[in-house]
C-alpha cells in the first residue's frame, strides 16, 4: 500500500526532498538564488521565523519618501513621475515622448472601461486644447458604471469567482451573479477597500439598519462561499479543512500576496509562515459554515449555503426546500391517488384494499362514503387527484437567494494536523493572524468565528496587515494600468517572488492609497494622469538593449486584448452590444451546469452584453474566454497568463461571429452615403477598428485587397460581390495585430 | 531580467524546436524563464532524467463510467458460492460491519495465451491478445463518486487544480509531431471534471490536450471549433490571409520590434496550414476496407469506439505522446450489470482488439503502450438487486505495448474481490510507472508554480518495476 495513507515523515520532508532533487535538475537554479538572496537576508537556518521573517521587504513597515529629485526637472508632472524619472536617470535611460491623444484616449478607454474609444470622444478630446482636458475625460470614465465592470472583473478574478462549482460535480451557483454584481457596484461606489474586504469576509455579521442593507452585506460574503469544493464522497471532516484551505489560499494571496496553504502540512520552506499561523487562521474558517444540507437531484446533498434575501426571504426559502424535501412523497401520493382512481372506476373491492394500504393524502374522504353516489366518490377522488397533480407540475418559484456564510454555533480553535492529514490531530492552536506581521490588539471573542477580527486585521494599517495590503493592491492597479507590476509576481510577494523594481514607488502608492481612505479610484485616477502613463511605446534601440524588457519603464509596455475586451469591442463596433448590466445569465440552467451523461445543458453566451456578465461555468468557459487567456475561475488569479495559440488565429480566421460583425460593420459602411469612394470608405473602417486613420499606402494596399476580391467574387457570380469583398476586408482588420494589441 | 509576457518568437522552424508546439497550442506561452527552464529541461530529460525509455507515446482507452473487475479480469468463484448472501466486513477487513450481499458474476473466465491470463468471456476479440496484455488486478485509488474519482485519475488531484498525466508528459517530452500537439484527447467527458481532466492546469498553455469532440457526441460527428472556413475557398483565403500578414508585417516594421507581433505572424501560418492536415487525420475514408472492417467500422455497436481508436492509431503514427480515447458515460452500472456489461463490451472489444493487431502490425506497438481501464471498479456486492456501486477500493487495468510483460498478471485481491491484497499499486503508482514507462523519473519532473515545485505525483508513487518487460 504506497499511497493510500501517506507516511507522515515522508509528506513532513516532502520538500526536503524536492530542495535535494532541484540540486540535479534543472529548476534548481531559480531557487540556488533565492537560497543566496534569502542566506543574504540571515534566514537561512529557519525560514518560516517569523522573527526573522520581519527582515522580508515585504514585511517591512512602509518607507516615507519624497519624490527624488530628477535631473531633467520638465518630464514629471506627478510626484510618481519622479520616482519613475529618477530610476530612469539611475541607468542612463532616455526619457521618451508622449503618445498622441488617439493613442491616449484608446488606452484610456481600454484600461478603464475595455471599450475603445468613440470617434466622438476622440475627436473632443483632440479639440479640447485646456491643459485639464485629458483630467477631464478620466474623471467621466471613472464615473461611468463601465469602469465597475472592468475593474469588478479584476476583483472577479481575484475572487475566483463562477457561477458552478466546477471540480468533481460541477452543480449550479445559481445565485452567484448577485455576488458578481455586487462587486461592480462596490467598485462604481468606489467603495473604501478596507470596507470592500470587511464585507466579502464578515459582511453576514456586520451591524445594519435596513434589511437592504443586510442583503447587500450578506450577499458581498459570498467571497466566502465562492470556491470549488470536492461534494461527493468527501468525508466531511476532511471537505471542513479542504474549504479552509482553498478560503486561506484565496484570501492570502488575493490580499496579502502569501502563499499561505503551503503551511498546512508543514512550516513554510520559504516564507516566515509556521504551521502554527495556518491553523491559528485555519480555527477562523473552520468556525465558519458555508454548506448546507438541501435536497436537489432526487437527494439529499452538502451544497453551498443559501439564504433568503429580502424581508420575508427566510419564510419563502424553507416553503421552497420544503417542497423539494417532499416532492417524491407528492409524486408517490399523486400515483396511489390515480391508482385510487381507475380502481374506484371499475373494482369496489380492489379500491378498498389500495384505500386501506395507502395515505389519506392520497384518498379522498369522501371517495370512501359509501353513502354517495359513485359518480360523486369519483367526482371527490378526481378533485384530489388534480390538486395532487398541480402541486407536482408547479413547484414554488426559486426564491430569492444569495450564497452566505454564517458562523458555527460552537466556534472553535483548530487543531494542527500532522502533515496536513485531516484525520491525525496535533496540539490546538488559537485563532488568530500571522506571527510575522502581529496580533495588534485584536480579540477573538469566544462565541465568533473571528472573521470580523480577520477582516480588520487584513487592512489595519497601523495594527495589522493593512500596509502589506495596500501594497499589493498598489501594485495590483499598476500591474493593470501600466502592464507590469512594480512586483511582477503580483500574487507573490513571498521570498519566491521577485523583489520590487521602484521599491520607493512602490510604498509612496500604498500610502497614498491608505491616505485616501483606500479609495482606489483615486489611486486609478493618479496613476492614469501621470506622465508615466502617457509614455508612447515606442521603441529605442539603445534602451532596448539595456532594458529590453522596459523594468524602468522608457516606453509604454504593449498588450494585448484580454478576452472581454475583444468580444465586447466586436459587438461595439458592429452596433450590437447592449450596454445593460444583466443578472443572472445562467437562469434557464438545470441544476448540473455541464454534460453528464442524458444532461445536455450547456451555458449560453449569445447575450448581447458586456462579457463580465457572461456565464463563468468552471470547466466550461464561454469559447472565446478559453481562447484569449481568460482567468481559470477554480484559482484566485491576478496575472492572467498570455498564450499565443494556434486555435486564436483560427478563430480570427474561421468563427462565424467575427465573419457575421465584420459583414455587420461593412454592410452599414456601404449603406453610408457620405463614405462612397473607396478612399473614405477605408478611412472610415480604419477610424472604427483602429481609432487611427489610414496612411496613403494603407489606402491603396486595402483598396487592391478590395479590387481583387471583388473581382474573385464577380467572376463567381457573388450575390453581393461589393458587400462581400469588405467583409473580408474588414475582417482582416480585425483579425491583424493592430486591433488585438494596445499600443 | 527578461520581458516574462511573451516568448521571442524568431522562426517558425525555431518555434516548434523550442515548444513542442502544436495546433492549439503554437508556442506560446508563457514566461520566459519558463521556457529557458524548458529548454534546459528538455536535454536534462534526454541525457540524465532516465537512461531507458521503454515506450515513446501511450494510448489511454478510458472507460468512463468504471467497469467491473469481478466481471470481465479479475475472476472469483466466491462470489458465485456466496451469491446472495451478507458479506460482512470483517470477511475482508473492512471496517465497516455490512458491505450488502454478495453478487455472482453471470460471466464465464478463461485463461488464454501462454501467460494463462483470466479475462471473461465479454472479450472474446481481445483475448486473442493476451500474451501481449498485462494485467494489473491490484489498483486502488481515491473517491468513491465519478467526479472526484475521474480527477484522480487523469491528474491525481481532486480538490485543487493540477495538471493531467498527458500534460505533463507532454512537459517532460514535447512533441514528436510539427503540426500537431503532444497530447490529443478524443472525446474527451464534459462532466465530472470535463477540461480538468486534460487540462494543463499551471503548465504552459502549450501542454493542454486538444480536444476532438465530446463524450456524448459520436466521433464521426465531432469537430475542431473554427477549424473550417465554411465560406471561402483556399485560394480566397490565401489571399485574405497575405493580406492580413502584410497588416501585421507593416505593423511589427513600425513596431521596430514586438515578440507578440511575431508571435501572431507565426501563429496565422500554423493556424493556416492547420486547417489542411487536421481534416486529413480525422478523414478515415482513406483507410482500406480490410482495416475498416478490422476495427468494425460502420457496424453496429462497434462503429463508434471504432472509429476512435482507428483515430487514435493514426495519431499515435504521427507522433503524438498522449492520447486517450474515452467511451460515453456508459459503464455505471448501478443497475442491470450484467446487461450492461454485455452491451458496453460489445461496444468496444473488437475495436481494441483491432487497435492493437494494427499497431503491432505497423510496428508501433513496440513503442506505444496501451492502456486500459476506468476511474474505480464495482462492488462485488449488489446494489438495487442486480447492480454494482463504485469501488476504488480495488480494480483491473491492463497495459499491452512497449515497456509492459506480457501475458502477466499483477497483484492480487481477497477472495471477494474487495481488496487488494498482494501488491496494491495505487493511482498514484500507476502515474509513476507510466511516467518511467516513457523515460521519465516522476520524482524529478517537477514544475516550479506561485513559489512551489510540482509533480504529477504530489509527494507520492512508487513505480511497479515488477510489471517491466
Amino acid at each position: 500500500m504506497s499511497a493510500r495513507a501517506p507516511h507522515p515523515l515522508k509528506t513532513k520532508f516532502c520538500f526536503f526532498i524536492i530542495l535535494s532533487w532541484m540540486g540535479l535538475f534543472s529548476l534548481s537554479e531559480n531557487l540556488a538564488n533565492e537560497e543566496k538572496s534569502s542566506q543574504s537576508e540571515g534566514v537561512a537556518p529557519n525560514p518560516a521565523d517569523p522573527i526573522r521573517g520581519k527582515e522580508h521587504w515585504a514585511f517591512k513597515p512602509l518607507l516615507y519618501s519624497s519624490p527624488p529629485p530628477v535631473q531633467d526637472s520638465s518630464w514629471p508632472q506627478s510626484p510618481l513621475d519622479h520616482f519613475i524619472q529618477s530610476k530612469r536617470e539611475e541607468h542612463n535611460l532616455p526619457t521618451l515622448k508622449d503618445t498622441d491623444k488617439r493613442t491616449l484616449i484608446r488606452r484610456a478607454t481600454f484600461q478603464l472601461w475595455g471599450l475603445p474609444p468613440t470617434e466622438y470622444l476622440i475627436e473632443r478630446f483632440e479639440k479640447d486644447k485646456r491643459p485639464e482636458a485629458f483630467e477631464a475625460i478620466v474623471d467621466e470614465l471613472l464615473a461611468s458604471p463601465h469602469f465597475g465592470e472592468r475593474w469588478g472583473r479584476h476583483w472577479l478574478d481575484l475572487a475566483r469567482y463562477a457561477d458552478s462549482n466546477g471540480l468533481d460535480e460541477n452543480f449550479l451557483f445559481r445565485e452567484a451573479w448577485r455576488y458578481r454584481n455586487w462587486v461592480i457596484q462596490a467598485i462604481n461606489d468606489d467603495l473604501p477597500f478596507d470596507r470592500f474586504i470587511l464585507e466579502q469576509i464578515a459582511g453576514d455579521l456586520l451591524p445594519f439598519e435596513k434589511v437592504e442593507q443586510r442583503d447587500r452585506q450578506r450577499i458581498a460574503s459570498g467571497f466566502m462561499v465562492m470556491g470549488p469544493k470536492v461534494l461527493l464522497g468527501n468525508n466531511p471532516n476532511n471537505q471542513k479543512m479542504e474549504i479552509a484551505d482553498e478560503q486561506l489560499e484565496t484570501i492570502g494571496k488575493a490580499i496579502l500576496g502569501q502563499s499561505l496553504g503551503c503551511a498546512r502540512c508543514h512550516d513554510h520552506k520559504f516564507d516566515p509562515i509556521p504551521t502554527q499561523d495556518y491553523y491559528a487562521l485555519a480555527g477562523i474558517l473552520t468556525s465558519t459554515e458555508v454548506m448546507e444540507r438541501r435536497f436537489m437531484l432526487g437527494q439529499q446533498r452538502v451544497m453551498e449555503r443559501l439564504v433568503g434575501l429580502g424581508k420575508n426571504g427566510d419564510t419563502l426559502d424553507s416553503e421552497y426546500e420544503k417542497y423539494y424535501r417532499e416532492r417524491p412523497q407528492l409524486i408517490s401520493q399523486q400515483k396511489q391517488a390515480q391508482t385510487a382512481y381507475d380502481l374506484l372506476k371499475k373494482d369496489e373491492k380492489a379500491f378498498q384494499e389500495h384505500a386501506k394500504k395507502h395515505s389519506s393524502k392520497s384518498i379522498a374522504p369522501l371517495s370512501l362514503d359509501s353513502k354517495l353516489k359513485k359518480e360523486e366518490r369519483l367526482q371527490a377522488q378526481k378533485k384530489l387527484l388534480d390538486q395532487l397533480k398541480h402541486r407536482v407540475k408547479n413547484p414554488p418559484p426559486i426564491p430569492p437567494r444569495a450564497m452566505i456564510p454564517q458562523d458555527r454555533s460552537k466556534p472553535q480553535d483548530e487543531s494542527i494536523r500532522l502533515a496536513g492529514q485531516f484525520n491525525k490531530l496535533g496540539k490546538k492552536v488559537p485563532r488568530g493572524f500571522l506571527q510575522v506581521i502581529g496580533q495588534g490588539d485584536y480579540k477573538i471573542p469566544d462565541d465568533e468565528s473571528g472573521r470580523v477580527e480577520l477582516a480588520r486585521w487584513l487592512c489595519d494599517s497601523k495594527n495589522g496587515a493593512g500596509q502589506l495590503a495596500a501594497r499589493v493592491l498598489a501594485n495590483r492597479i499598476w500591474y493593470h494600468l501600466i502592464g507590469r507590476g512594480l512586483v511582477r509576481t503580483v500574487d507573490n510577494f513571498g521570498r519566491t517572488g521577485e523583489a520590487p523594481s521602484h521599491p520607493e514607488l512602490l510604498d509612496y502608492l500604498a500610502q497614498q492609497l491608505i491616505k485616501s481612505g483606500w479609495s482606489m479610484k483615486s489611486l486609478v485616477k493618479e496613476i492614469v494622469l501621470s506622465r508615466t502613463f502617457r509614455l508612447s511605446s515606442e521603441e529605442h534601440s539603445e534602451a532596448d538593449g539595456y532594458d529590453p524588457d522596459n523594468v524602468y519603464l522608457w516606453r509604454a509596455h504593449r498588450r494585448r486584448l484580454d478576452p472581454e475586451s475583444i468580444r465586447d469591442t466586436l459587438l461595439m463596433i458592429s452596433g450590437k452590444l447592449d450596454l445593460k448590466p444583466l443578472d443572472s445569465s445562467v437562469w434557464y440552467l438545470g441544476d448540473q451546469a455541464t454534460a453528464v451523461g442524458a444532461n445536455t445543458n450547456r451555458r449560453r453566451t449569445n447575450f448581447p452584453n458586456r462579457s463580465v456578465y457572461l456565464p463563468v461555468i468552471r470547466n466550461d468557459l464561454p469559447e472565446i474566454f478559453d481562447i484569449f487567456d481568460y482567468t481559470d475561475p477554480h484559482n484566485t488569479t491576478g496575472q492572467r497568463p498570455h498564450t499565443l495559440v494556434a486555435s486564436q488565429g483560427l478563430y480570427f480566421l474561421n468563427a462565424d461571429e467575427v465573419f457575421k460583425i465584420s459583414e455587420t460593420i461593412a454592410k452599414d459602411k456601404l449603406k453610408s452615403p457620405q463614405e462612397s469612394s473607396s478612399s473614405d470608405l477605408v478611412e472610415s473602417f480604419y477610424l472604427q477598428i483602429f481609432n487611427q486613420a489610414p496612411s496613403k499606402e494603407e489606402k491603396i494596399q486595402l483598396s487592391s485587397f478590395v479590387q481583387k476580391t471583388l473581382q474573385h467574387f464577380e467572376s463567381q457570380g457573388h450575390s453581393n460581390p461589393q458587400l462581400g469583398a469588405w467583409t473580408l476586408a474588414c475582417q482582416a482588420l480585425i483579425a491583424s495585430s493592430r486591433f488585438q494589441i494596445l499600443e | 531580467m527578461k520581458c516574462q509576457n511573451f516568448i521571442p518568437v524568431l522562426s517558425r522552424r525555431q518555434l516548434l524546436q523550442t515548444s513542442a508546439c502544436g495546433f492549439g497550442n503554437v508556442a506560446l506561452a508563457s514566461l520566459l524563464h519558463q521556457q529557458a527552464q524548458a529548454e534546459k529541461r528538455n536535454t536534462i530529460v534526454e541525457s540524465q532524467i532516465h537512461p531507458k525509455p521503454r515506450a515513446k507515446r501511450i494510448i489511454f482507452l478510458f472507460m468512463w463510467g468504471g467497469p467491473s473487475q469481478v466481471d470481465l479480469f479479475d475472476p472469483k468463484p466466491t462470489l458465485n458460492k456466496e451469491s446472495g448472501k451478507p458479506l460482512s466486513g470483517k470477511s475482508v477487513g473492512s471496517p465497516r460491519s455490512q458491505l450488502g450481499k454478495v453478487l455472482a458474476s453471470p460471466f464465464k473466465f478463461n485463461q488464454y495465451g501462454e501467460g494463462g491470463v483470466w479475462i471473461s468471456e465479454l472479450f472474446p476479440h481481445l483475448s486473442k491478445h493476451a500474451d501481449k496484455m498485462c494485467v494489473v488486478n491490484s489498483l486502488h485509488t481515491n473517491g468513491t463518486a465519478h467526479g472526484e474519482a475521474l480527477l484522480r485519475l487523469h491528474t491525481g488531484n481532486a480538490n485543487l487544480v493540477r495538471p493531467s498525466v498527458g500534460s505533463w508528459i507532454s512537459y517532460g517530452l514535447g512533441s514528436e509531431s510539427e503540426n500537431l500537439p503532444a497530447f490529443i484527447t478524443v472525446s474527451p467527458p464534459r462532466g465530472h471534471g470535463g477540461v480538468q481532466n486534460y487540462g494543463s492546469a499551471f503548465l504552459p498553455a502549450i501542454h493542454q490536450g486538444m480536444a476532438i469532440g465530446s463524450a456524448e457526441t459520436p466521433i464521426a460527428k465531432a469537430k475542431i471549433p473554427n477549424l473550417k472556413n465554411n465560406r471561402l475557398d483556399k485560394s480566397l483565403q490565401k489571399s485574405q490571409l497575405d493580406f492580413i500578414q502584410s497588416l501585421n508585417r507593416a505593423h511589427l516594421k513600425k513596431l521596430q520590434k514586438d515578440r507578440q507581433v511575431e508571435g501572431l505572424i507565426e501563429n496565422y501560418e500554423l493556424a493556416f496550414n492547420m486547417q489542411s492536415t487536421m481534416p486529413d487525420i480525422m478523414d478515415i475514408n482513406q483507410e482500406s476496407q480490410s482495416i475498416l472492417d478490422l476495427y468494425g467500422v460502420g457496424k453496429k455497436p462497434t462503429d463508434n469506439f471504432a472509429r476512435q481508436c482507428l483515430l487514435a492509431r493514426k495519431l499515435a503514427e504521427r507522433g503524438v505522446r498522449y492520447i486517450q480515447v474515452s467511451t460515453d458515460y456508459t459503464w455505471d452500472t448501478h443497475q442491470k450489470n450484467k446487461a450492461g456489461h454485455i452491451t458496453e463490451s460489445a461496444k468496444v472489444d473488437q475495436p481494441i482488439s483491432a487497435l492493437l493487431t494494427d499497431l503491432q502490425q505497423r510496428g508501433l506497438l513496440e513503442d506505444t503502450l496501451v492502456l486500459w481501464g476506468g476511474e474505480f471498479g464495482r462492488t462485488p456486492t449488489a446494489e438495487n438487486g442486480d447492480g454494482r456501486n463504485h469501488h476504488p477500493q480495488v480494480f483491473s487495468v491492463w497495459m499491452a505495448g512497449g515497456g509492459v510483460k506480457g501475458g502477466f498478471t499483477y497483484g492480487t485481491t481477497d477472495d471477494f474481490g474487495y481488496f487488494p491484497v498482494e501488491n496494491p499499486v495505487h493511482m498514484h503508482d500507476l502515474h509513476a510507472t507510466l511516467l518511467h514507462i516513457l523515460g521519465i523519473d516522476h520524482l524529478k519532473l517537477t514544475y516550479r508554480h506561485k513559489g512551489r515545485d510540482f509533480r504529477l505525483t504530489d509527494v507520492f508513487g512508487n513505480v511497479a518495476t515488477d510489471i517491466l518487460a
